[in-house]
């Protein structure tokens, strides 16, 4: 998988180029929307991350003239610009997904993940998540540890199936109260770590090995 | 006096003020003055006018009466005589040459009887040259002298007249000096006019001055300046005392910009400083796992940190008017339950009972997600300040026109110091671990929404939000975004 990231501030466009990096993506990073046109109309990136404020030219005028020349690889808008305007303005230019900065890596991993996702052929639906001895139905909303059936609130299948469909990746806060309750709020209370905490009650207290874990100041991520 | 005044003085508003009220009083005075004089003229004109008709009716008398024999002339000329030396005499009975009196009688067939001074052809010339109504005296130029005189005609038969003329110079003497002390009257009230205008004009003005003293005072950073007041309840006084109030609310607000920067240092720079040490200990630790732990406490900090920058400019937003609602038609029950499902095992947790009321379906014209932080805003107020085991409630419904959200408790309530501004900027109670901006959003975007929010305490603290049901975008600028969306991109 090959990324563009377009961003002016150099500390961020190392790290990110770090992050993504280790994860396994090959990175070509530049500073410029002039630069960044050149490289994208060659048209061998999988997606591109393009932050709003370029020194040389507006992010969405980048975005417009690239979809104008044909190039159609998914876009993550990188911004400070918080308001709904913004991310609404990013989206009809021709962005496909916003993320305001300051954000958190996990995020930025599973928004890139999805938008590959999105542009690759669409995967078949799947009615079945199963991790470890972990077993979710999602026809009929059962879940299963084991031979132990889970009695779950529809809250609390909402959330491990999210879990489930994210693992071995971790999720944040942000992201749980995005998906689950579909809520793009930031919350300073544990208000997400309550809803973990008794989950892992009903998932992981009869059972030797722990799959919800939490990685303290990143979020949580359900593994074997 | 004027020359102690400095240049400046002249361009002065007490100057410029003085100069044309001094104008218009003396405009004014000169008029008043001037009627006077015409009447007092009049009058004494009227006396000189009334004693001519009175004696040319005497003398008309005496002509008709006395036969025409040649005792005639000299009789009438006798009794003009007489006439004449009458005025002659001023009122302290002595002879005043100055008052000089013609009489001529003139008939078709005889030569003018002539009583008066010098030659009788001028005079003759003069009246012939006007024609004058029986019993009206007019003023007459006479060639050879220089003051007009006053003369009556009276008709006797035809062809034959009696005329009387007089020149009153005591009057002249006396209105030219009357008009000479009116002139020197006027210019003395002109002048004192002029002086009271000025000295009350500076006085005023000099108050004027001291409050440019004291703006000028504040323009260095002195905010303490005040001007004195006075106890009169005048123009100058108003504006001292508005110009007291606004230095009151400025200096207010500069104390409240303190605080708030005093909070922000403490808001961002505690996290800040915290987040350094730690990853300065985490870069120096010896133990992997030790590192970990504290690079992650870091990144707690640092969300933190994020979660109050982000919450101060939606609130600078929401207070400044500057926030663009992206109205939608929302179930606020559908959206409430979802919120309160998601609060209810923290409530719980703490011991909390959390009873909600929600109606069926109350669809309003919101921006979700203002709307949905202003809902968390207030459960999270709730998790912080209702105390253990208390017991929260909740109640959202609507009727025709307003949704009305209300969240109330029976913990502790309130503190009383910080009802009366609990929905502004960084008020929070001794007690409070929050940043004292919650409650102030929610004030602000149920205001943004053209609705209210209310707290009180009502055995347990009690906040009421009400919003209405429809979003009325009249005078709201931002909604000429969306359509300029839809211009832009079709």
């Amino acid at each position: 998988m090959r990324l563009l990231v377009v961003e002016d501030d150099d500390t961020i466009r190392d790290f990110l180029t770090r992050a993504l990096s280790e994860s396994g993506f090959r990175i070509d990073a530049c500073a410029l929307a002039s630069e960044a046109e050149a490289l994208a109309v060659e048209g061998v990136h999988d997606a591109m991350i393009i932050d709003l404020t370029l020194p040389d030219l507006d992010g969405l005028q980048l975005i417009q003239r690239l979809r104008a020349q044909g190039v159609t690889a998914p876009v993550l808008i990188l911004s400070a610009r918080r308001s709904v305007d913004e991310r609404v303005l990013g989206l009809e230019s021709g962005g496909d997904d916003y993320l305001t900065k300051p954000f958190a890596v996990a995020e930025l991993l599973a928004r890139l993940r999805a938008l590959l996702r999105r542009s690759s052929a669409h995967q078949p639906e799947t009615t079945r998540l199963r991790v470890a001895d972990l077993e979710l139905d999602l026809i009929r909303r059962e879940a299963r540890r084991g031979d132990l059936e889970l009695v779950l609130t529809q809250q609390e299948f909402a959330l491990l199936e999210y879990l489930c469909r994210n693992a071995g990746r971790v999720v944040t806060r942000a992201m749980v109260l995005d998906h689950v309750w579909k809520m793009r709020i930031d919350t300073s209370t544990n208000i997400v770590d309550v809803h973990i905490h008794r989950l892992r009650n009903k998932v992981d207290r009869e059972a030797v090995r722990p799959l919800i874990r939490t990685m303290r100041g990143v979020g949580y991520v359900l593994k074997d | 006096m004027f020359s102690r005044i400095s240049g400046s003085f002249y361009r002065t508003a007490a100057w410029r003020l003085t100069l044309r009220s001094t104008i218009v009083f003396a405009a004014g005075s000169a008029a008043v003055f001037a009627v006077m004089f015409v009447l007092v003229a009049q009058a004494v004109r009227e006396r000189s006018d009334s004693w001519l008709i009175g004696e040319s009716e005497t003398l008309k008398q005496v002509t008709l009466s006395t036969p025409e024999d040649s005792l005639h002339d000299r009789i009438v000329e006798e009794v003009a005589e007489l006439a004449t030396q009458e005025v002659g005499y001023d009122a302290a009975g002595h002879k005043s040459s100055n008052n000089i009196v013609f009489f001529v009688q003139t008939s078709a067939h005889q030569p003018p009887l002539w009583v008066g001074p010098g030659d009788s052809a001028d005079f003759l010339e003069a009246l012939d040259r006007q024609h004058l109504q029986e019993r009206t005296p007019v003023s007459l130029k006479v060639a050879g002298w220089s003051f007009p005189f006053r003369v009556v005609a009276a008709d006797m038969s035809p062809g034959s007249r009696v005329y009387l003329g007089l020149h009153d110079s005591q009057a002249t003497t006396l209105l030219s000096r009357l008009l000479l002390r009116f002139i020197l009257g006027w210019l003395a009230m002109v002048g004192i006019g002029f002086f009271i205008a000025l000295l009350g004009l500076r006085r005023m003005l000099h108050r004027v001055d001291a409050i440019t003293t004291a703006a000028a005072n504040i323009g260095t950073g002195d905010l303490s300046s005040r001007v004195a007041a006075g106890t009169q309840n005048d123009e100058v006084a108003r504006l001292a005392r508005t110009f007291n109030n606004m230095l009151d609310r400025i200096s207010a607000s500069v104390n409240q910009l303190r605080t708030l920067t005093d909070s922000v240092a403490h808001d961002l720079k505690s996290p800040i400083t915290s987040v350094r040490g730690t990853l300065e200990v985490a870069l120096s630790a010896e133990d992997e796992n030790f590192s970990r732990e504290l690079v992650a406490s870091a990144i707690e900090n640092l969300d933190r940190l994020s979660n109050v920058i982000t919450t101060s400019l939606d609130l600078a937003e929401a207070e400044g008017g500057a926030l663009r609602l992206h109205v939608e038609m929302i179930d606020l029950a559908e959206l409430s339950s979802r919120v309160f499902e998601l609060y209810a095992p923290a409530f719980t947790e703490r011991g909390q009972s959390f009873e909600v009321s929600v109606a069926p379906v109350v669809r309003a014209e919101v921006d979700l997600r203002l709307y949905t932080r202003l809902l968390t805003n207030l459960m999270e107020n709730e998790l912080r300040y209702a105390g253990e085991a208390a017991c929260i409630r909740v109640t959202l419904d609507a009727d025709d026109t307003r949704v009305r959200l209300c969240v109330s408790d029976n913990g502790p309530g309130f503190p009383p110091t910080l009802l009366g501004n609990l929905f502004q900027r960084f008020a929070r109670g001794s007690e409070s671990q929050g940043h004292g901006l919650g409650m102030a959003f929610v004030s602000a975007v149920a205001q943004a929404h053209q609705g209210s929010a209310t707290a009180r305490n009502n055995n347990g603290a009690q906040i009421v939000v009400e919003i209405p049901l429809r979003y009325s975008p009249l005078n709201h600028a931002g909604e000429s975004a969306p359509a300029a969306f839809q211009e832009a991109f079709g």
